[in-house]
């Protein structure tokens, strides 16, 4: 499975028709295909090509909703955060 | 646009520009749901899908009242709907409520307005946490409309046997926690 350093993760933002990968705990997700990550745009606060660890914490879902969509690969020095 | 009233929401800290895209996204799924709903209420027929028919259209037609009250708000701020219908509705805070691809499977139908319904809870508590203590005026709205999606929720969560709503179904009105932003 890849590794993604932050800067690589960044590369995947969903813009211009690139992939959308975010980050949680560790584990990329791929989200392009989700309606609700269009554009790389997540409700309009958040971005894709990020670790969003953090901001999940903060949001009205839990990880579940992640777990829909395929894992692509992990955060270097970051699994099992 | 009401000026004043926009200033002491961004002098409370609300980024009023995201606060403004939020309530055009949330606007746009609930008048793309209620058009999805209509499909979905059409097809719910049967032994099975009559009974859920009614509640449907309470959803249905709430979801509409949502948009109309969320309207006037997004005026107020500074913001304004797309022109265009398409771009409207491809901006929706929630997926599209669509038709399943077997459309006599009931409980397909009430997992599509299930998760519809959740998408919209999560939407609008969203709101609540950004704008508590700070935007008073599109808390209250927001909160209100949050009353109605967390029934529809759990109105569609009963029938799909994941426990008790705790509720009854309306009694020939709709929008009871809304419907002073409509008059």
């Amino acid at each position: 499975m890849r590794e993604f350093t932050l800067e690589e993760l960044a590369r995947f933002d969903g813009r211009d028709g690139r992939p959308a990968y975010v980050a949680y705990a560790g584990v990329v997700y791929d989200v392009t295909t989700s309606f609700l990550w269009q554009g790389g745009r997540h409700q309009v606060l958040h971005r894709a090509g990020q670790d969003l660890t953090e901001a999940l914490a903060q949001a009205p879902h839990g990880q579940e909703l992640l777990e829909k969509f395929p894992v692509v690969g992990t955060l270097k020095g970051e699994v099992d955060a | 646009m009401a000026r004043v009233a926009q200033e002491m929401v961004e002098r409370a800290g609300v980024d009023v520009d995201t606060l403004v895209e939020l309530l055009v996204k949330n606007a746009a799924a609930e008048l793309t749901t209620y058009y999805y709903y209509t499909i979905l209420r059409a097809n719910l027929i049967g032994l099975q899908g009559e009974s859920l028919k009614e509640i449907a259209e309470v959803a249905r037609i709430e979801d509409r009242n949502h948009f109309e009250a969320l309207v006037p708000r997004i005026y107020e701020l500074g913001g304004k709907l797309p022109q265009d219908m398409v771009e409207f509705h491809n901006l929706s805070a929630c997926p599209p409520a669509k038709l399943p691809a077997d459309p006599t499977d009931v409980m397909a139908i009430l997992k599509v307005l299930v998760e519809a319904e959740r998408c919209a809870v999560r939407g609008y508590t969203h709101i609540c946490d950004l704008t508590a203590g700070k935007d008073h005026r599109t808390y209250d709205l927001a909160l209100a409309i949050l009353n109605e999606e967390i029934e529809h929720e759990s109105w569609f969560s009963e029938f799909l046997g994941e426990g008790p709503s705790g509720h009854f179904m309306r009694r020939g009105e709709t929008s009871p926690f809304v419907s002073k932003f409509l008059r």
